[in-house]
């Protein structure tokens, strides 16, 4: 186990946090809102997390407290709050695709600037990131119950009133409205929610892969954040993590089984670059076929079902 | 700003808004009749550029699987923008039948029609570069013979000079406009495709060939992203398989800021977005990438309908 932890260090880390950033996608989705928005506070809580560590609180050599990890995780949760409410209170009023084109301006607005001003290291972006642990596995202290906090909310407000409005306003956005749920400040919620919870990914983000620059949480995120989503399932907060963790493995998993021998060498040699390919078919293909993803309420009923009368 | 360098950027902006333009039009053509935003246009758009770069008989790189491959074809450069762009039209189709239609069928949501077209483009893109490799590459320096670099529209005294590539750029935009605007407005399938835009349902009762017109709608749309990428990667060069995914969302704004599926809409975007990047005050150029979406914004919250659009009303 300990060997399998030490290779695998970062990719399981990856995985946790690729799992919460999907939750942050999924929150707005339950009010079927499509927002591309998270990766730019993604971006936005890496920096914060990046400026406070090198510039405000530089450390001289040793580890970098974990404490100031926290408070920069808290600060940019308070920022993209902030910034998410700026940005949700009109672009909220949108529906369906004007949403959607709407959050893919905003990360695409935030990327230049960050690629233009000084504090944010301009082309070059923010290096040496101060590492609060002697090794990469450990920032599954800060990872793991971030990922269990998120979930247990995310859970948790499915259940609540505020939960039901949300997935009201996504069956039947004029229904809901004339039920007395107010639609924006619902949505705004939902989205300012999303908002925190990636600017403190980010912010743990920044620490963990000990750089930051305006490639970070950028469209593409948007898009692989959208596939852990979709292919997952958009229907119960479960997609969103398995997703997350599933698609984010995948490569390695591809690669293992290009490297088990016996396949032909185009096959082989496919699975290791190909990866990317097979992403985005399996989006076009889960659309068509799975359209509320891989795991759906009713798929856990029945797992739930299977358990209790084996017991 | 002086009156010639003032003529200058005008053309400029023109020269790039009427490719803006072009591009745009392959994303309303569809939204118009299928309320959908087709994400592989972008792909597509770099898909007609490399295959316009293969038809002139240059060689890839040596990164990809196809390593320092190369058509045993050499066509002239105006010949080859003609096959990559229909090309492009072709693999347009291809998308429209493995994406489009299947969602379609089931009566999908528009949303999760956006969302599938997002997984072939970067399914698209990611072949690109699986089999050539993410290297830039650019066309020959002379594809028109031996023309001079710049054409003054001053005197010999006070010029004003605009890069030759430019100028063509303008012309081919402008001769793909005006074709499509008599196909649009002088034909009977112009008349049959604007009605499919009004109204689907009540066309197809009228006995017109919904399913042709939406095919051919992505033969049209497919051809303008060849076009408008062969244009895009003579003017800058072809920047790797990706450079289609960045231009498809500087599309996105010009389609917004005309009105989303408004045809006329999308022209206007695309020249005023053009001519906008183009004044661009120097010391802010850094900024010039973030104004196409910056504009997006602020017409998406003041005017959704766009610059030129009727106010849609939500019905129950």
């Amino acid at each position: 186990m300990p060997a399998f932890l030490a290779a695998y260090d970062f990719l399981l880390v990856s995985m946790v946090l690729a799992a919460v950033l999907a939750l942050s996608l999924y929150v707005p989705l339950m009010a079927g809102q499509l927002s591309l928005a998270s990766p730019g506070f993604y971006a936005l809580g890496g920096y914060i997390a990046a400026i406070t560590s090198t510039k405000i609180f530089p450390t001289a050599g040793g580890l970098y407290p974990v404490s100031l990890v926290l408070l920069e995780m808290v600060v940019a949760a308070l920022a993209s709050a902030v910034l998410g409410l700026l940005v949700g209170v009109p672009a909220l009023r949108l529906r369906g695709i004007f949403l959607a084109l709407a959050t893919i301006a905003f990360v695409e607005i935030l990327r230049v600037v960050s690629l233009n001003l000084d504090v944010t290291g301009g082309a070059i972006g923010i290096f040496g990131v101060p590492q609060p642990f002697a090794s990469q596995i450990q920032y599954m202290w800060l990872g793991l119950p971030l990922l269990g906090l998120c979930m247990l909310f995310v859970a948790r407000l499915e259940q609540s009133r505020t939960g039901r409005a949300l997935i009201a306003l996504r069956e039947d956005e004029l229904a809901a409205d004339a039920m007395g749920v107010d639609p924006t400040r619902y949505k705004v919620l939902a989205f300012t929610v999303s908002a925190m919870i990636a600017g403190v990914v980010g912010a743990l983000s920044a620490h963990f892969i000990n750089t930051w620059n305006s490639r970070q949480g950028t469209f593409d995120t948007g898009v692989s954040l959208m596939a852990f989503v979709l292919i997952g399932g958009s229907r119960t907060f479960v997609g969103p993590v398995v997703g997350g963790l599933v698609l984010t493995a995948l490569p390695e998993a591809l690669r293992g089984i290009a490297d088990v021998g016996g396949l032909p060498a185009w096959l082989a040699q496919f699975l290791r670059d190909g990866r990317l390919i097979i992403f985005g078919v399996m989006i076009a293909l889960g659309t068509v076929f799975f359209p509320h993803g891989l795991i759906t309420p009713t798929v856990l009923q029945r797992l739930g079902r299977r358990r209790g009368s084996a017991a | 700003m002086t009156r010639s360098l003032l003529f200058q950027q005008v053309l400029n902006g023109l020269a790039i808004g009427s490719v803006y333009a072009i591009f745009a039009l392959g994303y309303t053509l569809i939204f118009s009749i299928l309320r959908i935003i087709n994400f592989t246009h972008g792909a597509i758009f770099t898909l007609g550029a490399y295959a316009t770069y293969a038809l002139t008989g240059a060689s890839f790189g040596f990164n990809g699987l196809l390593a320092n491959a190369s058509l045993p074809v050499r066509l002239p450069f105006v010949l080859a923008l003609i096959g990559g762009s229909l090309f492009a039209a072709v693999c347009g189709v291809i998308v429209e039948r493995l994406a489009f239609r299947p969602l379609r069928a089931r009566g999908s949501d528009p949303l999760l029609t956006l969302v599938s077209s997002l997984g072939v483009a970067v399914a698209l893109v990611n072949v690109i570069q699986y089999l050539f490799g993410a290297e830039a590459y650019s066309y020959p320096a002379d594809p028109f013979g031996h023309l001079p670099s710049a054409v003054n529209f001053g005197t010999a005294a006070q010029p004003i000079l605009v890069r030759t590539v430019q100028v063509i750029i303008f012309g081919v935009s402008m001769v793909v406009l005006a074709v499509l605007t008599v196909l649009m407005n002088a034909t009977r399938t112009g008349k049959a495709l604007r009605a499919v835009a009004e109204d689907t349902v009540t066309a197809s009762l009228l006995g017109i060939d919904t399913d042709r017109l939406i095919l051919l709608t992505f033969v049209i749309s497919g051809f303008l992203g060849g076009v408008s990428g062969t244009l895009v990667g003579l003017s800058v060069g072809i920047a790797g398989p990706y450079f289609g995914i960045a231009f498809g969302l500087k599309g996105l704004a010009v389609i917004v800021l005309g009105g989303l599926g408004d045809i006329p809409g999308a022209v206007v975007g695309g020249l005023v977005i053009g001519l906008v990047e183009a004044f661009v005050p120097s010391q802010y150029i850094a900024y010039r990438e973030a104004v196409p979406f910056a504009l997006l914004f602020v017409v998406l919250l003041l005017r959704p309908q766009g610059l030129l659009g009727r106010t849609i009303v939500q019905k129950v």
